[in-house]
């Protein structure tokens, strides 16, 4: 696949070497550093990401609704006597809006922003079974785990559609008990049993039938699908881990 | 020649709730399995088969909390002793449940799964799985995601996944007892290629056996103790000890049923047949045989219990249901037979107001489900889902049965006196005082109808009763809906069982694309090969039988093993 997408690249290595990156981000306390940050996973994405659809719409639109959003909240909520010592904007009643407390929204929202859209590097052109492959692979990870997790997963739609059938089924018994947090409380309370009994049984049979087909019977398996860690790999590494150094030091330079 | 699979004195023992160790099923079972054999392993319910099956691989006692005794060998490998996941080598199984087997997410991972496990190489991994996808014919569909497929399909999948392991020895234990009719058939077709090449050890639990009888060698028969009664050639055994099967509680195909029960009327069919082909060409060799039995003609209906004018429901954009006019009359016993995804449950959801429909659409025992008070709907029409654990709610038995009556207020005297009125019908007098999950499959169902019964409703829906349990659980159900039935009870029943629905049924509601496409007596829809092949219904063995009758015309309309001439034993 093209160098030239995300998605070539080891699911592990996008989904660790941005974790310092973050953590810088989340440190700043200024607005900048946060702001080049979630510039540069944006620009990464849309140039690399060959995003399309929802997920596109999503990463074009999500930052800048969070950034707001948090601005304007934090703008509100800001203890006024930490802030006080900037201009006031306005005066509505007994309210002040601070300039400051908008900052501190921004900066916070801008933090967010920026750890958000460097973990939807990976979280966005990788596939999870190729994930689980490249832990098993490249972190040593028992396999034991990583499949328990996508027999898990695959739990789930039957839980969702066992559910809907237990309410139906209660509901015709006449269990209703009225409004309320302590009669909805009870209601669930019933579904719990049928659910995990129900729950245990599949589970049981899951994992009968994966031990039948010789899940553990060696140390490791057979891998198909090879996920590979290559040179491209190590210049993503080092790109996203040499940001750590590059973006304070550009905001020092512009501010 | 050396045994692929040998049993050697196996009695395997469960723990039993509160109780300690319960008694042996299978007790002392001794048997060896040689290549090239397909065996059937048959015995009344809670004989220990499926326990049998799960010690060939050693999940018990290994996997399993069970206490084994005897020795199983597969392949050289003490199952004691070599680990579960290594004698996947030797041993593959194929489950009844084909969503509980499923761990990847497409088709062809799924296969690659078992011998991914077994460190093949890559290359090896694909082409084992190749062969094995294109032998159940689903190689096509390799990159499609497992749920995609249909019920049959996935258990195909299932056997596919068993191939791919080339293993000596192949175990499946009730394979088709998750399937729809349709699905059925695809599997027993599928297997009949795969065992075809008689170059493998098979060992089959069905209790289908009107469809496995063709693919099978030899049987081994338990009964009720978990011992070994019979064991022999197939046919010759089924046919030679008829009388014992049935005394034993096993059941026999169709077609040998028929033949007991033509024996008694003085018509003596030998050999005795085993499948419809062989009962057609037995009666047709017969001179003459007594006109059918007639049906005791039923009391016109002359109130309406169900109505429904004008009724759909959309999912989505789709719409599941729709169907201008439906009148259920009192005292009918109407099954609604279709293909997967022909609306069958929600059109039975609708009718018992499970599901709201638009007001008016339906009218139960002269109340709108969409408009009435739910626990004076329930008092109407009782509501009985697939899954019997799905709707209990308390923790004893008896309990269950008086909830439906503790939420409308009924005075404790009269709780007492329903309940224990409704125990002694169910049977289940003694197990008051048990949790709802700890009793077994057929209790289970039991009480799932008597939640339903104990409003004393005029109206009975029940979806899928039969579902995933053998003959004699679904037999002792249907002998409780007779009953009920008999008393003036309106059953609805949504069913799969082209059996039950020939034998009980007064009345065939047939669905097709959420329409009724069909709708009248057992005989005359399945007399129409058309319609049968539209909606995807395969007729009942008897009635396949007589359908291809030359000498005897006067037969064909026969659908049931009652309508056969016979004396009547019972009262």
């Amino acid at each position: 696949m093209s160098l030239f997408s995300l998605r070539s690249y080891n699911p592990v290595v996008k989904v660790l070497a941005p974790v310092p990156a973050m953590v810088v981000s989340i440190g700043s306390r200024d607005l900048l550093t946060p702001a080049i940050f979630a510039a540069v996973a944006l620009v990464m994405l849309l140039a690399f990401g060959r995003l399309s659809g929802r997920p596109l719409l999503g990463v074009l639109l999500g930052p800048i609704a969070l950034v707001a959003v948090m601005t304007v909240s934090f703008g509100v909520w800001t203890d006024p006597a930490k802030v006080d010592d900037t201009s006031a904007l306005f005066t509505l009643g007994p309210f002040t809006l601070w300039s400051g407390a908008l900052e501190t929204g921004l900066a916070t929202g801008l933090r967010v922003t920026s750890v958000m859209l460097l973990a939807l590097l990976a979280g966005l052109t990788t596939d999870g079974p190729d994930l689980v492959r490249s832990m098993i692979t490249h972190l040593r990870m028992p396999y034991r785990i990583g499949y328990a997790g996508f027999a898990a997963i695959r739990f789930v739609p039957r839980f969702r559609s066992d559910l809907e059938v237990i309410r139906l089924a209660h509901r015709v018994r006449g269990v209703d008990g009225g409004r309320g947090v302590v009669p909805a409380g009870r209601r669930w309370a019933g579904y719990a049993v049928p659910l995990l009994a129900g729950a245990i049984r599949h589970g049981d049979r899951v994992s009968l039938a994966m031990e039948a087909r010789g899940f553990g019977a060696h140390r490791t398996r057979t891998e198909r699908r090879q996920v590979p860690l290559r040179a491209r790999d190590a210049v993503l590494a080092a790109w996203l881990i040499s940001l750590c150094y590059l973006v304070p030091y550009l905001s020092g330079v512009i501010r | 020649m050396r045994a692929l699979l040998s049993l050697d004195g196996i009695s395997v023992r469960h723990e039993i709730h509160d109780v300690g160790w319960g008694p042996a099923r299978p007790r002392q079972v001794t048997a060896a399995l040689h290549a090239g054999e397909v065996v059937l392993l048959l015995g009344p319910s809670g004989c220990g088969k499926s326990t049998l099956t799960l010690t060939v691989n050693g999940l018990i006692p290994q996997v399993i909390g069970s206490h084994m005794d005897g020795t199983v060998t597969v392949g050289g490998h003490d199952t004691r002793t070599t680990p579960v996941p290594r004698l996947a080598a030797e041993v593959a199984m194929v489950f009844q449940d084909p969503d509980a087997q499923i761990v990847t997410g497409t088709v062809l991972d799924e296969v690659c799964f078992g011998p991914e496990n077994l460190l093949r190489p890559a290359s090896d991994v694909i082409s084992m799985a190749e062969q094995a996808l294109r032998q159940v014919g689903l190689w096509d569909r390799r990159h499609d995601a497992p749920e995609h497929l249909s019920g049959g399909g996935r258990q195909r999948l299932a056997i596919a996944c068993a191939l791919a392991l080339r293993t000596p020895v192949l175990v499946l234990d009730e394979p088709t007892a998750n399937l729809d009719p349709a699905g059925v058939d695809e599997v027993f077709r599928t297997l009949r290629e795969v065992t075809a090449g008689r170059d493998r050890a098979v060992l089959l639990v069905e209790h289908n056996l009107d469809a496995a009888i063709d693919l099978v060698d030899r049987v081994i028969v338990l009964d009720a103790d978990g011992r070994v009664v019979l064991d022999g050639p197939a046919r010759s055994t089924l046919a030679d000890n008829a009388d014992k099967l049935v005394e034993l509680g096993v059941w026999l195909p169709a077609a040998a049923l028929a033949a007991l029960r033509l024996r008694t009327a003085g018509i003596v069919l030998d050999p005795l047949p085993l499948t419809p082909r062989e009962l057609a060409a037995a009666l047709d060799a017969t001179p003459a045989l007594p006109a059918p039995l007639q049906r005791a003609s039923r009391a016109p209906v002359s109130q309406t219990a169900i109505s429904v004018r004008g009724l759909s429901v959309l999912r989505g954009p789709a719409k599941v249901l729709d169907i201008a006019d439906l009148d259920i009359g009192a005292g009918e016993f109407v099954a609604v037979v279709g293909s997967n995804g022909a609306g069958k449950t929600t059109l039975a959801q609708a009718l018992a107001g499970v599901i709201t429909a638009r007001r008016g659409a339906v009218t139960v025992d002269g109340l709108d489900p969409a408009t009435a008070d739910p626990r004076l709907l329930a008092e109407r029409v009782g509501f009985v889902f697939q899954n019997p654990e799905h709707q209990f709610i308390t923790s004893r038995v008896d309990d269950e049965l008086a909830y439906g009556l503790r939420v409308r207020g009924v005075p404790a005297e009269e709780i007492e006196a329903r309940v224990g009125e409704l125990l002694d019908r169910l049977g289940l007098r003694e197990l008051s005082a048990v949790h709802p999950f700890l009793l077994s499959g057929g209790q289970k169902r039991r009480l799932s109808v008597g939640t339903a019964l104990v409003t004393r409703p005029r109206v009975l829906v029940l979806d899928e009763p039969t579902f995933g349990q053998d003959r004699e659980r679904a037999a002792e159900l249907l002998t409780l809906l007779d009953a009920l039935h008999a008393d003036g009870t309106t059953v609805v029943v949504v069913s799969h069982d082209m059996t039950l629905v020939a034998e009980h049924a007064t009345r065939v509601v047939v669905l097709g694309g959420g329409r009724v496409i069909a709708d009248g007596p057992p005989e005359e829809i399945y007399a129409d090969a058309e319609l049968l092949a539209t909606a995807d219904l395969r007729p009942p063995p008897i009635a396949q039988a007589v359908r291809a009758l030359t000498h005897h015309p006067g037969w064909h309309g026969l659908t049931r093993l009652a309508d056969l001439p016979a004396v009547e034993t019972s009262s």
